[in-house]
């Protein structure tokens, strides 16, 4: 592959992106927007984070596995727990890590 | 959540508003760093050199729609087939940039702009969740997006040059670093019954949807049909 053709991607990739990611905020920022969008923007969070941990822990990969044996799964359990108490996303971060390590070597 | 008045923010408040955010945005730094590497040994298997890999990281910024596009590529896709397909995977921000907007609209446009460009499924997630705790301001959801950025480009930069000589990253259990945010996050936004129905629902809607539609768009048309089902049901 030529570099012109790499670059190429690259600089299209990179228009692409901070267009989709830039005109929004540029735009609707601006405007004050009716309630019952605002309402609407406002549940997107909590349904994307829920959504992703579905699909993340119960699917990992794209396949799913069986609650008993996954370990995604089981290590969201201590994950969330830690958070509850600590309220560090880092320290849930590296709890959920080792957890997960601990239960894949365990469940094989 | 008013924006912080950014009058107010000069110097050390926002020296130090930077660094709690760079803080706050560490378990993204820790997860993109794998990726990161595994995105810049899959460029330089497919032709890139080290400074292309790691620009398209820099430049682009977008985990799934970067290695979507190298697929592409590899496939025999033409630069127009790479481009359009990283369009349609990234689609998504365009519905977080809109969620987002109200959050930023005091904030100037150079700011307005470096939030855009470093606006990631873990950076909108986190920003948004400081921000309803109400500690986030623009130089802590900046701190976010440099930490983000940083990791996703050095582990590019790292992945290229050592190529798949540090084996597969995956081995450390760093694919786990982005379901425990996102997990943790997830605990910290179900504040009552209204959220938790919609998580629910959420959750449930997305598994289903696995079955007929690719992960990325299964979570994303999930959300949508939530967000809409609990706007008009809400009295």
């Amino acid at each position: 592959m030529s570099a012109a053709v790499v670059w190429g991607v690259i600089g299209g990739m990179a228009l692409t992106n901070i267009l989709m990611r830039g005109v929004p905020i540029l735009l609707l920022s601006r405007l004050k927007l009716p309630t019952i969008m605002e309402r609407w923007l406002g549940y997107i969070p909590v349904c994307v984070m829920s959504a992703i941990v579905a699909t993340s822990v119960l699917r990992p990969g794209g396949a799913w596995l069986s609650p008993l044996h996954n370990p995604y799964l089981l290590a969201a359990v201590p994950t969330a727990v830690v958070y509850r108490f600590s309220k560090s996303f880092l320290g849930a971060t590296v709890a959920g890590v080792v957890a997960f390590l601990a239960l894949r070597y365990l469940l094989g | 959540m008013p924006a912080t008045d950014l009058s107010t923010l000069h110097g050390a408040g926002a020296r130090a508003s930077l660094l709690r955010g760079a803080r706050l945005g560490m378990p993204i730094f820790l997860g993109y760093l794998p990726i990161g590497m595994a995105f810049g040994i899959a460029a330089i298997a497919l032709g890139f050199t080290v400074a292309q890999a790691s620009g398209c990281s820099a430049l682009v910024i977008a985990g799934a729609g970067q290695f979507i596009a190298v697929e592409t590529l590899r496939g025999g896709g033409g630069l127009a087939a790479a481009l359009i397909a990283t369009g349609v995977v990234n689609l998504r921000y365009v519905l977080f940039s809109a969620t987002m907007s109200p959050r930023l609209h005091e904030y100037p446009r150079w700011q307005q702009f470096l939030l855009a460009f470093t606006l990631t499924d873990e950076t909108f997630a986190l920003n948004i969740s400081d921000a309803r705790e109400g500690k986030a301001d623009a130089y802590s959801m900046l701190g976010v997006g440099a930490i983000s950025w940083l990791g996703w480009t050095l582990g590019t930069t790292i992945g290229g040059l050592a190529g798949s000589a540090i084996g597969d990253p995956r081995a450390w259990g760093v694919d786990f670093a982005m379901p425990a945010m996102f997990t943790a996050l997830l605990v910290g936004q179900v504040t009552g019954r209204r959220e938790l129905v919609a998580a629910a629902l959420a959750a449930v809607l997305a598994l289903g949807l696995t079955l007929v539609l690719p992960g990325e768009w299964a979570v994303i048309t999930a959300a949508v049909g939530t967000a809409t089902v609990m706007t008009a049901v809400r009295p």
